[in-house]
């Protein structure tokens, strides 16, 4: 038994550098390490990192396909060939930024999609940046990675997505104002993403007037028994900003279960028509639905013909945004090097200015001047109807 | 009051399946004395046989057997499939490691474990997978029950609660009461004795992986039924079953089965009255208390070593 015992404490010790690890962030910028000229016509890379396995899988799984599929069909059109690579982060910080190092090291690679979560944004940007790349997410929401006085973010950072400090803000205030709920409860699931999502919503909701009790899950938790006893009868409204819609939809049948009245709002992570659909529930997305944008049906066809079997959910379609943005800026540097691409920092250059029409999340697609966010990014809410569907209420 | 009730219907749901995973833990440890760290990846593997099944059958919103015939089926097939797949595990990875140093079979279960995880992502994709129970008869496992006070006690709760006490009792009353438990026994107090008073070892510890994975199978069902899967939830889980195999004592069964109930209540009650923060930081720290100050467990035997 202490052998056992002393087995044990190794691994426990283990677990702890683990932790330790994984919470490191990257020393500062030590300067740039432009590549050499590359020439155009050769076969430049892109990296995607984004979790492909682990707790977060379904969502780098997903964003990887749309991500695919935009460089399959889009490449021509830009005039270049890309190979994407995908590095697998796990959802772990520090695993971000061994994979950044090592796409830093490969002179072919002249951009980063993603990465696609906050916390591994923070890790990495600084890396990425030094040696010129642009990163550009499809999903990291985290408001202090682009604004604010301490942000945690490099110029290198874009995002196709607006942040928490729009989308929080735009649920509060249709939960106080179009819902008259006076008492709301938010649960996030200790992870950055729901963190701050959570926060931004509790403030506004303060601001409002609203009573708000504040409660975390693990992120690996998908019982909610014992929180949903906790959930007051009065509540009017349990704030879900989780990122697995099965999630949301277990909460909201285990508010039924125990004869709470609450109803769910999820955030952005659980809008999937296929996995939450408890009806009276709402959910918020950074877009309406695109599978109702004319120009979008051609595309998600074309997806669903090399992704058999695949659903349609709300992290994918920004992955294909993100790719597009970043092929755009590629093939715009191309152009302003005649043909070559004089250093990674030139596409850094040109993403800012990359402006697209028929953007597959709805209009037409640019930045801010002010920020590396989309202009004008707006989130809209919907209501599951009785027979599933999503049915837009704001 | 009504909360109480409800926090200990939450808990003995909970514990219910940690002690069906920590009864495989301990069966194996028992016997091998060998940490089996696949195990949580069986439950797992359980939870996607049971939706595979569920799926065959029509799939929760139009099944073509009543729900109670279902609901058997797909704790059987788990049960089934969770055998064979441990009876698989114990001859390739760790049969021909059996008189290796200790560290070698530990490697070779975290080689089997992450085998599992990827094979299984592999096979059906990294996203969550909901059994989606609460389409079954309108809702009819949810939603219909017996009251206690103010708090309904629904089907599927009463359901999950009882099979997982019938399957502990069966299990005890095997061990304890038949030829091939009085050799499991045997086996598990001196296996060289046993071997030399005719026990077929080989048999015995494929019989321990049969039950224990079984075991693991429906716990993973159970689960399922009522929370989302995924490839990566046996992680979670089997650390927990194996926090309380250890809080009972690794090895004894009576142990598995109230270290698992006492875990489900800790982090049921944890989550109500303290924080939901806590609940894991409350588990593990009963586990280091007991590790510190009774690493041998509520049930366990403490090493006597002969100088």
């Amino acid at each position: 038994m202490k052998k056992f015992s002393r087995l044990l404490a190794l691994l426990c010790i283990a677990a702890l550098a683990s932790a330790a690890a994984a919470t490191a962030r990257p020393s500062s910028p030590s300067g740039s390490s432009a590549a050499s000229a590359l020439n155009c016509k050769s076969t430049l890379k892109i990296a995607f990192l984004t979790p492909l396995t682990g707790d977060a899988g379904f969502l780098g799984t997903e964003q990887m396909s749309w991500a695919k599929y935009a460089v399959k069909t889009l490449q021509g059109k830009y005039g270049l060939k890309i190979q994407l690579l995908g590095g697998d982060t796990q959802l772990d910080a520090s695993l971000a930024s061994s994979l950044a190092q090592k796409y830093v090291a490969d002179p072919k690679v002249v951009a980063i999609l993603g990465p696609s979560t906050s916390g591994a944004v923070a890790a990495t940007s600084q890396t990425l940046y030094a040696a010129g790349l642009a990163h550009i997410s499809p999903s990291a929401t985290r408001t202090s990675l682009t604004k604010g006085t301490n942000r945690e973010a490099t110029p290198g950072f874009f995002r196709v997505v607006p942040d928490d400090s729009v989308q929080g803000p735009t649920d509060a205030r249709f939960m106080a104002k179009n819902l008259k709920a006076k008492k709301v409860v938010l649960i996030d699931a200790q992870e950055p993403y729901s963190v701050g999502l959570a926060d931004a919503t509790q403030a506004t909701l303060k601001s409002l007037g609203v009573t708000t009790i504040r409660e975390s899950v693990n992120v690996s938790q998908s019982d909610f028994s014992s929180i949903v006893t906790k959930v007051p009868s009065d509540t009017d409204i349990v704030f879900a900003p989780f990122q697995q819609p099965p999630k949301a939809q277990t909460l909201a049948q285990q508010l039924i279960e125990q004869g709470k009245k609450a109803k769910v709002f999820g955030g952005d992570g659980t809008n999937d028509s296929d996995k939450f659909k408890v009806p009276g529930s709402y959910v918020s997305n950074f877009a309406g639905p695109i599978d109702s944008i004319p120009y979008d049906k051609a595309i998600i066809a074309g997806w669903k013909k090399d992704n058999p079997g695949a659903t349609l959910g709300s992290f994918g379609p920004p992955a294909y945004g993100a790719a597009q943005v970043a092929m755009a800026a590629i093939s715009k540097a191309c152009a302003a090097g005649h043909g070559k691409l004089a250093s990674r920092k030139a596409v850094i250059k040109q993403v800012k200015s990359v402006q697209i029409k028929n953007w597959i999340l709805g209009g037409s697609f640019r930045f801010s001047s002010k920020t590396n966010d989309p202009f004008n990014g707006r989130f809209t809410i919907f209501q599951i109807q009785s027979d599933g569907k999503y049915k837009v209420v704001a | 009051m009504d909360d109480f009730i409800q926090y200990t219907i939450n808990a003995l749901t909970l514990g219910s399946v940690y002690a069906l995973i920590a009864l495989g833990y301990s069966l194996v440890y028992g016997i091998l004395k060998l940490l089996n760290f696949a195990h949580g990846d069986v439950f797992m593997v359980g939870a996607y046989i049971g939706f595979g099944m569920l799926n065959l059958l029509g799939g929760a919103t139009s099944p073509v057997v009543p729900v109670w015939l279902l609901l058997t089926i797909m704790v059987a097939t788990a049960m089934a499939g969770c055998a064979v797949i441990g009876v698989a595990i114990e001859r390739f990875a760790y049969r021909p490691l059996r008189d290796a140093p200790r560290i070698a079979p530990l490697i070779s279960a975290l080689g089997v474990s992450f085998f599992l995880t990827y094979s299984m992502q592999l096979l059906f994709g990294a996203e969550q997978r909901d059994y989606n129970a609460f389409s079954l008869d309108n809702g009819v496992l949810f939603l219909k029950g017996f009251d206690i006070g103010n708090v309904r006690v629904p089907l599927l709760r009463i359901v999950i609660i009882s099979s997982a006490f019938v399957l502990m009792i069966a299990l005890w009353l095997l061990v304890n009461r038949t030829r091939t438990g009085k050799a499991m026994r045997a086996t598990s107090f001196d296996r060289e004795a046993a071997a030399m008073m005719g026990i077929d070892i080989d048999r015995v510890i494929r019989f321990a992986f049969v039950l224990g994975s079984a075991l693991a199978g429906a716990a993973g069902v159970m689960f399922a039924l009522r929370a989302p899967a995924s490839v990566t939830i046996g992680f979670v889980a089997g650390l927990k079953g194996f926090t309380a195999a250890v809080i009972g004592g690794i090895g004894s069964i009576p142990g598995a089965m109230v270290g698992g109930l006492m875990l489900g209540f800790a982090e049921s009650f944890t989550q109500g009255y303290v924080s939901t923060r806590w609940s894991d930081l409350a588990v593990f720290t009963i586990l280091i208390l007991f590790m510190l100050f009774r690493p041998q467990g509520l049930f366990g035997r403490a090493d006597i070593r002969k100088v």
